[in-house]
């Protein structure tokens, strides 16, 4: 493989990916409309919901914890998305160089078709990963600011299901965005994608809301585990706190249950291990899908 | 001269559409050569294959010497196209653009810079170099674009359709520079054109009608063939051009004879020659050639 040319393709790719003002700044349309959302009216919602059922059993609880435990479910439903959506809309390069003849121009050249492959996948990582680290940045931040239960393990296992997300995000991206060639096309999986993935993989609602046989097709999908991984790292500090506060263990667990932090299989809770394994099994089945999409269109061609 | 492209029995169909039909011709080294024919005459699909972007059916392919089959990364470094619509990215400078399509070449560093420096003095684009390709104008962009298909020095040069939608002017510098090229580098041009007077400028022309070749030859040969000469008599009576027995078109300020070949405008001279007092001979131009061989007439781009 042509090193030279492969660095060179990266480099383009990301270079066009923050020129091109309407792909990043559509890229971060879904997290900001979910900081907007939370900000004016769902954190309110939540506050309340947590504050009444707490009193409810007959406990009460200080507004640094209810802060936190808000707090850490925006903060996990914000990034559980934005790895997808950012991801998605970096890929779509590989669509826009379609249309404008470009990818025509690079394939007359001796690069590799495995290069020009390789090259989009690691350019929407890339993309991501710093659009990503930047408002995990910023999610901290705000946990901070509304109240901080991490530990600096927790900081990092949250970055570290970033990374995975991430990882997740550009290869899904990378086999649904790989026959489109159209804008059309490229606009409706943009639109589907941000709209619906929130709801698939429990961001925008938690999957115990959601009815029984629902909740058990969403079991199936990995993004719901990806979401699983960073609430529980964003809340286990807030779990803590209340366990050492004298929350009875049921209460916590009803709560954990409630988030999505305990996430069930047809009725067998998954760990956190398992959580981890299937977000990377999924991870390597998109890759190898995406590499072997590759491979049957240079032997069709 | 040797043949750099030898393209022999080549076919490909698209289902049940045959768009290339046992398609057979040779481009000598150093010539213009012109491939002339009608949207999907099968031109497109012969230049895609000769780049490597489609797969032939049948048939050989030889470019420089290399089997297409065996050996595409050598040919597609034997090959620079000049696509009809600037495929660069439009958000990235002018030297941006260039570095990273030199880089898939394997050219970077001091080599990249050399080069660059050679093809902004050749295209005048050196003050081009920190522009944002998007705000260059139709021309600047074209000098770009042949710039962009230079980088790696191939010894062909594929034009497609290169001056459709520019002015005058544009397409009289691009015209330059790639007669330039021919003298000084020997390259061997191979281009495909909607401009018919493009193409008599052309050392050898293959027609392609419905992935076929329909004519080929030098364009004096292909003129002789299926055109004939025209004698433009001034200052004559309508009286006096009748009695030539031809047929003829009246102009403004003239009458516009239609002879079989130069010997027979001759025969007509000095039969006539009290007509003859004022006259021009030419021969036919390529689009009367076109419209015989094909029965269609291209007109930038569409057929009629």
């Amino acid at each position: 493989m042509n090193i030279t040319g492969l660095g060179a393709l990266i480099k383009r790719n990301t270079k066009l990916y923050f020129k091109d003002k309407g792909m990043f700044f559509t890229s971060l349309i879904t997290p900001l409309i979910l900081l907007v959302l939370y900000g004016t009216f769902l954190s309110n919602v939540y506050e309340d919901t947590f504050r009444s059922a707490l009193n409810a059993a007959g406990t009460s609880v200080s507004d640094k914890l209810i802060g936190g435990c808000v707090g850490g479910e925006l903060v996990s439903s914000l990034l559980a998305v934005s790895c997808i959506t950012v991801a998605f809309c970096s890929n779509l390069l590989m669509v826009q160089d379609k249309i404008t003849g470009a990818r025509h121009d690079i394939t007359i050249t001796p690069v590799k078709s495995s290069a020009i492959a390789l090259s989009y996948y690691l350019s929407t990582l890339f993309t991501t990963l710093i659009i990503c680290l930047i408002a995990s940045g910023v999610c901290l931040g705000y946990l901070a600011y509304v109240g901080w239960y991490l530990t600096a393990g927790d900081a990092v296992a949250l970055m570290g299901d970033v990374f995975l997300l991430t990882l997740f995000g550009t290869a899904l991206s990378s086999c649904v965005n790989f026959p489109l060639s159209t804008n059309g096309q490229a606009s409706a999986v943009g639109t589907i994608v941000s709209a619906g993935y929130g709801f698939i993989c429990g961001a925008y609602m938690p999957i115990s809301q959601f009815s029984d046989g629902l909740q058990k097709v969403i079991s199936c999908l990995p993004g719901t585990y990806g979401t699983s991984l960073l609430r529980n790292h964003a809340l286990r500090g807030v779990f803590e706190e209340m366990e050492d506060q004298g929350f009875p263990s049921a209460v916590v667990e009803a709560i954990k249950d409630s988030v999505d932090c305990n996430i069930y299989f047809f009725g067998d809770r998954v760990e956190l291990g398992t959580m981890y394994i299937i977000v990377i099994a999924a991870i390597l089945i998109s890759i190898a899908l995406y590499v072997a999409m590759n491979v049957l269109k240079t032997k069709k061609r | 001269m040797n043949n750099i492209i030898e393209i022999s029995h080549l076919n490909k169909s698209f289902g049940e559409v045959k768009a290339v039909q046992d398609l057979s011709f040779k481009v000598k080294e150093g010539e213009l050569f012109a491939f002339l024919g009608v949207n999907g005459a099968g031109k497109s699909t012969t230049i895609n294959i000769m780049c490597g972007q489609l797969a032939k059916d049948s048939g050989e392919v030889r470019i420089d010497g290399f089997d297409l089959s065996k050996d595409p990364d050598s040919i597609k470094r034997s090959l620079g196209v000049v696509f009809q619509n600037s495929v660069l990215d439009k958000d990235l400078s002018v030297r941006d653009n260039l570095q990273s399509r030199a880089a898939l070449y394997g050219i970077s560093g001091e080599g990249f810079r050399d080069r660059l420096a050679e093809l902004s003095e050749m295209l005048e684009f050196d003050n081009l170099l920190k522009r944002p390709l998007g705000k260059l104008s139709g021309g600047q962009r074209r000098r770009i674009d042949i710039a962009r298909a230079l980088l790696h020095r191939p010894k062909i040069l594929i034009l497609d359709e290169p001056t459709t939608g520019l002015d005058p002017q544009t397409r009289s510098t691009l015209w330059k520079v790639v007669g330039d090229l021919r003298k000084k580098e020997g390259m061997t041009v191979f281009l495909t054109t909607h401009y018919m007077e493009e193409a008599a400028d052309a050392d050898y022309v293959v027609i392609l009608d419905s992935g076929k070749i329909s004519a080929e030859g030098t364009p004096l040969t292909l003129k002789n063939t299926y055109t004939g000469d025209f004698v433009t008599i001034y200052g004559a009576e309508e009286a006096q051009v009748t009695k030539l027995g031809m047929p003829y078109e009246k102009i403004r300020d003239a009458y516009k004879v239609s002879v079989p070949d130069t010997a027979a405008a001759t025969q007509l001279i000095l039969k006539y020659p009290e007509i003859f007092s004022d006259y021009e001979i030419v021969k036919g131009k390529m689009d009367d050639v076109f419209l015989t061989v094909t029965g269609k007439k291209l007109t930038g781009g569409t057929e009629k």
